[in-house]
């Protein structure tokens, strides 16, 4: 009997990446067209329908396949919501500057409250607690990119998200030092990586954005070059954070602070990087969907929900409180309590 | 019936069209809302009022005699405007377009005339985000206004010339000094008034126009100059927005000085034989400028705005003098000697940075901050 090709067929990566992008944007559609949600959450569940969990027509091996795709998207969110804090701003607005501090201070000491009190470690609670800090930035942009979303709310969601992130990634390098340094004999390590941590990321986002406004400024009217550039740039610096073991995530949202605050760096971003980043955020909604791992939330179910539940009561009745101060009607700062409510897990393990 | 309310003679008043855009690309963004509703929290007393679509303003002023004092409510006003905005972190900007926003992203203000317009106008109401400075000239009846507003017609070159500001549209450079105004040409009711001699004529022709169901008031017209009763006006509607605060002024004082000249030596010269050259001429100040060259419908004549500003201005000294506005006058023959636009202005930075986003950023640094760099 002749042995034909498609008799023991397995995907390659390029078809699986093919298959993730195709059945997203399917997914997409259905959620919102059919349903009315946002087309992200299409996107997601395509993914755990067709990911190892369920379906298993994506394994592991070719979701990695894929990591290129997801951590660009990562990049382009994370330089794209450093570039929404403005210095110059919150120079101007400290309400905004000290109401998210305050948020992110409170949502840390509730979450560590109910994690150490729920018998988890320190450690844990502290890196859980640092996690819970943050809103995610991709899922941010791209909620308000679907919506269309201009206007005091979202501004003010976006410097808040950029702002929780960067303080959620400065815990979560402290957290990680002092593991080091109650767990091992104390040692230089302990202080150093931190330190290498903090500083070496933030060296690099901000060498990144001189050069990328020089060479911004070197190409001139070349409008396309300079979003090529752009794109090269992020990858490039993903690359050398992991490299050199720093946080690639902070190293971006430096990246797009700089870009957005030094002089000469208003027209990095122009055209909208984000127009022409949909493809990567399809691919990173699909890829995290797939990842999902609905067992593993079963077995902490009742934690899991407090948790999220005490997150999003914080969050809500904090921006609801402080609204008239973030010249915002009642109405408005609770959208804005509700509207950061998505967890980022993953910018601080990009 | 309109009732024109007569006002006095030479008051003058302005409305100025302003942009509202984000600091983040400087694009466009529908900021007038949440500016609007903080700037009302504090008493203040100015005409601040949205328009057609939410990345726009408008501000006008008093009623007043001088320049000078309206310079000073506007700075007031921009002072206002200013700290608000800072606030939301808005940029506000003068200019008479925005250089790369697409107006399919804009949103029509949420406003019973606007939606109207948006419904009969299609596409045209959203291309109307555009930006201009309107001068109000006070007139003693409806007769004066219409003998005024056809002297100005004149013109109108010159304010187009002296206000160009609006080079690049939809992120392109057009290669004209003023591409606002193409965006009001395409209105079915824009252009310049009927060759009426009086105000009962004038009312005879609206009287029509309302018969035949095509306009209910005269906002329903987007001439270059109209009358404007219920002020008791003449409105000069072709100017862009100046990328400074005090360009208006000097426009405005030009207008007065104008308009005395037209009410002191009773100008009655109505004709249809005017108008023949209306539209080429008003291109030509459109596309060229300082440079453009305007035909004399009576002589046959060709001269170059320049030259006929200058002349113009010449002639104005003594109205200059007689309603105290030396200066403005001073302040625009200098300019017109260095052919000096807001075009070229806002050339210059695009050709400095190879960035619109860039050339948005210093129009609006201009505006709030009088910071040209």
């Amino acid at each position: 009997m002749p042995n034909f090709p498609w008799q023991n067929i397995a995907l390659n990566p390029l078809a699986a990446f093919g298959i993730l992008l195709t059945l997203g944007v399917m997914g997409g559609h259905i959620a919102n067209r059919i349903a009315r949600l946002p087309a992200m959450t299409g996107y997601v569940l395509i993914g755990l329908i067709i990911g190892p969990a369920s379906l298993h027509i994506l394994n592991e091996d070719l979701l990695r396949a894929a990591d290129l795709f997801v951590n660009l998207a990562l990049g382009l969110a994370l330089f794209e919501s450093g570039r929404r804090v403005d210095l110059r701003w919150l120079r101007a607005e400290r309400t905004l500057l000290l109401s998210t501090l305050t948020y992110c201070l409170l949502v840390f000491a509730a979450l560590y409250t109910l994690l150490v009190f729920a018998g988890l470690d320190w450690q844990t609670s502290t890196t859980m607690a640092a996690i819970g800090m943050a809103s995610s930035p991709i899922v941010i942009l791209e909620m308000m990119r679907e919506g269309r979303a201009e206007g005091q709310v979202s501004d003010r969601l976006a410097t808040a998200t950029a702002l929780s992130s960067l303080l959620s990634l400065l815990v979560f390098a402290i957290a990680l030092g002092s593991a080091h340094l109650f767990r091992q004999q104390p040692s230089a390590d302990s202080l150093l990586t931190p330190a290498w941590l903090i500083l070496g990321s933030s060296l690099l986002g901000l060498l990144a954005g001189v050069l990328a406004i020089a060479l911004n400024h070197w190409l001139g009217h070349q409008r396309q070059h300079r979003t090529v550039l752009l794109f090269g740039l992020i990858t490039l610096l993903v690359g050398l954070a992991v490299m050199l073991g720093t946080l690639p995530s902070l190293a971006l949202l430096v990246f797009g602070l700089a870009t957005r605050n030094l002089r000469g760096g208003e027209s990095i971003s122009e055209p909208d990087l984000l127009a022409g980043s949909h493809f990567f955020f399809v691919a990173f909604f699909v890829a995290a969907g797939a990842w999902l791992q609905p067992q593993a939330l079963a077995s902490h179910w009742p934690l899991a929900i407090t948790y999220l539940l005490l997150r999003t009561g914080i969050a809500m009745l904090f921006w609801f409180a402080l609204a008239p101060a973030n010249c915002l009607t009642r109405r408005r700062g609770l959208w804005l309590g509700l509207a950061l409510n998505p967890l980022s897990g993953g910018s601080a393990c990009c | 019936m309109l009732e024109f309310n007569n006002s006095t003679p030479l008051t003058l008043g302005v409305e100025l069209e302003l942009m509202i855009v984000n600091r983040r690309d400087y694009n466009l963004t529908r900021g007038s809302d949440d500016l609007l509703l903080l700037i009302d929290r504090q008493p203040h007393g100015y005409d601040i009022k949205p328009e057609i679509t939410q990345g726009m303003i408008e501000i006008g002023t008093a009623i007043h005699t001088h320049c000078s004092e309206m310079l000073q409510e506007l700075q007031a006003i921009r002072q206002l405007l200013t700290r608000n905005a800072e606030k939301l972190n808005l940029g506000l900007a003068g200019g008479g377009a925005h250089p790369f926003q697409h107006w399919s992203e804009q949103q029509i203000y949420p406003k019973a005339r606007y939606q109207l317009v948006s419904e009969l106008y299609g596409y045209l109401a959203k291309q109307f985000t555009v930006y201009g400075q309107h001068i109000h000239i006070g007139c003693p009846d409806g007769d004066s206004a219409i003998r005024l507003g056809h002297y100005l017609a004149r013109y109108i070159p010159h304010f187009i010339a002296l206000s160009a500001a609006s080079p690049f549209y939809q992120g392109m450079d057009t290669r004209f000094q003023t591409s606002r105004l193409t965006s009001v040409n395409a209105f079915p009711l824009s252009g310049c008034m009927p060759c009426v001699e009086s105000w009962d004529q004038f009312n005879d022709y609206f009287q029509d126009m309302a018969k035949l169901g095509i306009v209910a008031s005269m906002k329903d017209f987007y001439w270059d100059i109209r009358p404007k009763p219920e002020y008791g006006t003449v409105e000069i509607r072709i100017c862009d927005t100046p990328l400074d605060i005090v360009t208006p002024t000097l426009l405005a004082a030009y207008a007065q000085m104008l308009a005395r000249h037209c009410m002191e030596q009773e100008w009655r010269d109505i004709s249809p034989a005017h108008y023949l050259t209306y539209s080429y001429n008003r291109f030509q100040a459109c596309r060229f400028g300082f440079d453009g060259v305007l035909v004399n419908s009576s002589s046959g004549q060709q001269t170059s705005v320049q030259e006929d500003l200058l002349s113009t201005l010449n002639q104005l000294q003594a109205h200059a003098v007689a309603l105290g506005c030396e200066a403005e006058l001073a302040a625009l023959r200098a300019r017109v000697l260095k052919r000096q636009s807001d075009s070229q202005w806002l050339r210059d930075v695009y050709q400095d940075s190879g960035s619109l986003s860039e050339v948005v950023r210093r129009q609006s640094n201009y505006w709030m901050h009088d910071q040209p760099d």
